[in-house]
């Protein structure tokens, strides 16, 4: 993307985040959405699927679908645990995601299973790293999505 | 020194069997089972084909699909519905993720795919070309359609590429923004497209067109291609697979409320009559594919086609379309006398504005 690495990403305080780019907010409840690096990468999003509210998941795990510029990745699961909502209204407006990815684009809350899983997410400076890393092409595991 | 990569190489196989199949061996890339792979494929009988998220009834003719034998499956890639005949080769890149010289950025990993399809015709003596996002054209006519999906660490990006081409019969058996128009732009829709036939005067035998785009993904991708079966475990994985992929469930997958409404606007600009035939989204609020004509003069002429690539799956809230079509403007020298972006930014809204307009294409689908 030109101007890329010049480009200064709205990523809020008080989040953790994982290496596919999803932003999680913890309290008792976990909500999860994409960040605003996540969105731009992928691109105008055109479908966005979710499992079912109640499912259960591993960490890793595929916990939906995404589809820009006739590519469809996969949501995974940033931790384990049961899907308690997924946004309806993101899923019926994708591009909620990619103007408001920490507002009204979040993707789904759900109910942590093991909190120590948090300890492999990463704080927002590791994240902002994480970002420049691959921005900068020294990333060798990167994930396309 | 290259890596080797498997050069592999189906045949015809129903729709079901292919669809299959790449489930089965992004599977196997993915386990590491298998090498990186570049499939060839074909398709008999003909079928038609929806893009994972998309929804049959709204995308496909099934009563002229049946009365004709033509399949109808799903993708387990992006995208947009297709129609496939023995006259086409499907071309698939199954590849890990960190593969050394696949781009990390989708831009950028599309980019490098579909230069290797231009490579390969290249090959073949066909100036080709890559036309952003995901498509390969010869002098502004599409020729290979590309879009692709990934699991765990690995990828799979494919594509088309149109050797021999019924496009009555495409037109036919899918729901294209089409109804209701006058023979001469259903000729500019046909002219839309290309093959190969088209472009040399004759289709060169199946293997040498092979042999071309295999010898354009080696010498683009750096690597060895050293022809292959499927294996053991393939074929154990495909046993499993495909009764899926033959089930009405399947097929009739989508959990994803959309709509497919067929509008036509005209517009009277200075320059000229600009008529807009849209399939839109309300719902969702996209213009799902848009088809320009008009009496006006477009140069350059693939201009106008450009346009229709830009609006295809983009947002038709007003002030998105205003800033879609302006951006095509600024970023392309376009010279269309007495008729000015704004003109195009009227039409397509009186277009999203119209009721649906077409009996023929089920008027107001939606697929709840």
């Amino acid at each position: 993307m030109q101007g890329e690495k010049n480009k200064e990403w709205n990523i809020p305080r008080g989040l953790l985040f994982d290496s596919s780019d999803c932003w999680l907010k913890i309290t008792e409840e976990t909500v999860v959405g994409l960040t605003d690096y996540g969105q731009s990468n992928i691109g105008d999003i055109i479908y966005l699927d979710f499992v079912p509210a109640g499912t259960v998941v591993r960490r890793g795990d595929r916990c939906g679908s995404i589809e820009s510029g006739k590519w469809v990745g996969s949501l995974l699961a940033p931790i384990s645990g049961i899907i308690v909502e997924t946004n309806s209204e993101a899923k019926a407006d994708p591009h909620k995601v990619n103007t408001d990815p920490f507002g009204d684009g979040w993707l789904y809350r759900m109910e942590p299973a093991d909190r120590k899983e948090i300890t492999h997410l990463m704080n927002l400076d590791a994240y902002k790293a994480w970002i420049q890393e691959r921005i900068s092409g020294k990333a060798k595991d990167a994930e396309i999505l | 020194m290259k890596q080797i990569w498997r050069l592999l190489d189906t045949g015809e196989l129903p729709a079901a069997d292919n669809m299959a199949l790449e489930r089965v061996i992004l599977t196997a890339r993915s386990c590491n089972l298998i090498p990186n792979t570049l499939h060839f494929l074909q398709f008999s009988p003909h079928c038609a084909l929806v893009g994972y998220h998309q929804a049959v009834e709204l995308e496909i003719e099934e009563d002229y699909c049946r009365e004709h034998g033509i399949d109808i499956n799903r993708r387990i890639s992006g995208g947009g519905s297709i129609y496939m005949d023995e006259g086409q080769l499907g071309w698939e890149i199954f590849a890990l993720k960190n593969t050394p010289g696949i781009p990390k950025r989708l831009d950028d990993m599309y980019r490098l795919m579909c230069e290797s399809v231009v490579n390969g015709l290249s090959r073949l003596g066909i100036d080709a070309r890559y036309r952003p996002l995901n498509d390969i054209e010869v002098g502004g006519r599409k020729i290979s359609g590309t879009g692709g999906t990934e699991m765990g660490n690995a990828l799979l990006y494919h594509g088309t590429l149109l050797t021999d081409f019924n496009v009555d019969t495409m037109i036919a058996c899918l729901k294209l923004p089409l109804k209701k128009l006058e023979d001469k732009q259903i000729r500019s829709f046909k002219e839309r497209v290309t093959c190969l036939k088209e472009v040399l005067g004759y289709v060169p035998p199946l293997p040498d067109i092979k042999k071309a785009m295999a010898r354009g993904f080696a010498e683009v991708l750096n690597v060895e291609l050293m022809p292959g079966a499927l294996t053991g475990e393939e074929e154990t994985l495909m046993t499993g697979e495909l009764p899926k992929f033959r089930s009405a469930e399947w097929i009739r997958l989508p959990r994803v409320l959309q709509e497919s409404n067929l509008t036509v606007a005209d517009y009277k600009a200075p320059g000229g009559l600009i008529r807009v035939s849209l399939l839109i989204d309300h719902l969702r609020q996209r213009i799902k594919s848009a088809f320009i004509t008009g009496d006006f003069f477009a140069y350059p002429e693939r201009s106008i086609l450009d346009l229709e690539a830009a609006l295809k799956n983009s947002s038709s809230r007003p002030d998105d379309v205003r800033e879609t079509v302006r951006r095509f403007f600024a970023g392309n020298d376009v010279q269309i006398p007495g008729v000015a972006p704004d003109d195009f930014y009227q039409a397509l809204s009186l277009a999203i504005a119209a009721q649906s307009s077409n009996e023929n294409n089920g008027g107001n689908n939606a697929n709840r």
